[in-house]
């Protein structure tokens, strides 16, 4: 546990050294993208100005230390785009990427375990070719053109929804599905696997042995430990909550994180991409650390 | 890997190039008068709001497609499989710093990454190919360092080691042919993820240049067109999932599902076979 904590800090400080320093080798002066943003004459005394205002005139190393410590305060620079502090800005925004992504993810979790039971239970049968086909389409459909297709047909030809208005909790409803569509492939082949995997083992043998049917002996002597690996494997999906599901806020005109970012990104906001990276990075830091105790809730064996 | 899978990638490659090299219209001409005409013999699937030809701009958008393919391929393959057999065989400090940058890169979304730098470089198929390949690079080093710190552990690794070679000889001669094929393996199963990957990309569509046809940019030109020509928005999807299911159902999938409880990346199954040998080995 501390030893994943210690690795993953390390990892987190290697990101923001890496975040900075990747984006002052970007080309493009930040205060003359600025000036542009604001259609203002980019003379060189408002140029030095912004440089002392944002605190680039100083050497890198201490504009790094500078930079860290109001980013562990709390105040992590302006967006020169809306003019708001950025803190402020994806805290309002968060809300609606997290309903998406933990909606999304959930979902796709719920029906992943039946799924994949049935589909261990009977390889080659019905749900085993549902949970493949599931797992290869939403690997080759684009996420966006599916949920234009299904725009099309809910909105426009059987008239259920209007698309691109409406409550924004009804406007989630879509999104969600869709994103539960995306990852359920892929972590239902995960329990599958695992669950095949459980059915070579002893104790399954054993449990059969002593007259327990397969769906019960799967079900009670296979089900936590394939439930492990799958949870294990929520690790990357849950990292798509920030910044993931930009192709699906775009389509149905949320305003989410991700939104921000492809904009921010689109207007070259330099100081918002920053402390993106580094969000990341912490988020998944979040991540790893309650996989890893809701790991250790199911195999207490692990050190 | 299966013996058809590279063939598969060549073939699929190949007609895309082909599409992108020759069109039955100039994909760009604007024709005022003939806006939103439906199929005919003339224009197989119709005009768009402009009057261009949608199968030409679907044929352009194909070879663009192939390039991005060439060159994620070629970057990811590259780069990773080097970083991995290069950290493997150093150890030490410069192990732990690529593993962590790699790792950096997996947990990045590759989207994100490949966004920022299409918006300052511009987007066009190969700035998209470079930011892609060199984003998705991460898995092919973790990948490859596994593979070869095994691979410097077995037999006559350590023979050539005792017999005086160099870590760089041993790294040419006896590690990298060996991680070849399981790499091949990987960039192949890579393909169709690149081609919906990239359509994501244009249909965001930073730094684009606007009359290039993509069929992620021309889905996003023509969804405004939802309510009366839907069908301007199907064949672009069409020709993304058709590519990209060709791709993943005649190549086999190198990564086995399985999510490993401490990785980050699920480790393939060819991994768990030795190939050099044919042998199964149980999982470690």
């Amino acid at each position: 546990m501390t030893a994943i904590l210690a690795r993953n800090l390390a990892m987190l400080a290697l990101t923001s050294v890496l975040a900075f320093a990747t984006l002052r080798a970007m080309p493009g002066d930040p205060a003359e993208i600025a000036l542009a943003a604001w259609n203002t004459q980019a003379t060189p005394e408002a140029i030095a100005a912004l440089h002392r205002q944002w605190g680039l005139d100083a050497n890198p190393v201490e504009q790094y230390l500078r930079w860290l410590g109001r980013f562990l305060s709390g105040d992590w620079g302006q967006s020169f785009r809306t003019g708001r502090p950025i803190l402020v800005e994806m805290l309002d925004r968060a809300p609606l990427s997290a309903a998406l992504g933990f909606g999304g993810t959930a979902l796709a979790f719920v029906l992943a375990v039946p799924l994949g039971f049935f589909a261990a239970r009977r390889p080659g049968g019905i749900a085993d070719h549902l949970g493949r086909w599931v797992n290869v389409l939403s690997q080759s459909m684009p996420s966006f053109w599916l949920a234009l297709i299904l725009l099309w047909t809910l909105g426009v030809k059987l008239q259920l929804l209007k698309p691109f208005s409406g409550e924004t909790g009804t406007r989630l409803v879509l999104p969600i599905l869709l994103l539960g569509f995306y990852s359920l492939g892929s972590l239902a082949r995960v329990y599958r696997t695992e669950l095949l995997a459980q059915m070579r083992e002893p104790h399954f043998m054993t449990a059969r042995a002593k007259g327990l049917g397969v769906t019960r002996a799967l079900w009670s002597h296979g089900h936590a430990a394939a439930l492990y690996a799958t949870i294990a494997a929520l690790v990357p999906e849950f990292g798509w909550v920030i910044g993931g599901t930009a192709v699906s806020e775009v389509v149905f005109a949320l305003p989410g994180i991700s939104q921000f970012l492809v904009q921010s990104i689109g207007a070259r906001d330099y100081f918002v991409l920053q402390a993106y990276v580094v969000l990341v990075a912490a988020w998944m830091l979040v991540v790893r650390v309650g996989v890893d105790l809701a790991l250790r809730r199911l195999e207490p064996r692990l050190p | 890997m299966s013996r058809r899978d590279l063939p598969v990638l060549l073939a699929v490659g190949l007609v895309l190039a082909l599409c992108g090299l020759w069109q039955p219209w100039d994909p760009v001409a604007i024709d005022l008068a003939g806006v939103h005409a439906a199929p005919s013999l003339a224009h197989w699937l119709g005009t768009d709001h402009l009057g261009r030809d949608v199968l030409s701009r679907l044929m352009q958008g194909a070879g663009h497609t192939a390039v991005v393919l060439a060159t994620v391929g070629a970057l990811s393959y590259g780069i990773g499989t080097s970083a991995g057999v290069l950290a493997a065989s150093l150890g030490g400090l410069s192990e732990a710093l690529i593993l962590r940058a790699a790792e950096f890169l997996v947990v990045m979304p590759g989207l994100v990454l490949a966004l920022t730098v299409t918006a300052l470089f511009g987007l066009n198929p190969v700035s998209a190919g470079i930011a892609l390949g060199v984003a998705g690079a991460g898995p092919y080093a973790l990948v490859a360092h596994g593979l070869a710190r095994r691979l410097l552990a077995m037999p006559f690794a350590r023979a050539a080691e005792a017999l005086g070679a160099g870590r760089a000889r041993i790294a040419f001669v006896h590690v990298l042919p060996n991680c070849a094929q399981t790499m091949r393996a990987y960039l192949a199963s890579d393909a169709g993820r690149n081609v919906v990957h990239y359509a994501a990309l244009s249909f965001l569509g930073l730094g684009a240049d606007t009359s290039s046809a993509d069929w992620g940019a021309m889905l996003y030109e023509y969804r405004a067109f939802i309510f009366d020509h839907a069908a301007l928005m199907l064949w672009p999807g069409l020709a993304i999932t058709a590519t990209a299911l060709a791709l993943n159902l005649l190549i086999e999938p190198a990564a086995d599902e399985a999510g490993r409880p401490d990785g980050y990346v699920t480790a393939p199954a060819r991994l768990r076979t030795a190939p050099w040998t044919g042998a199964r080995r149980r999982p470690g």
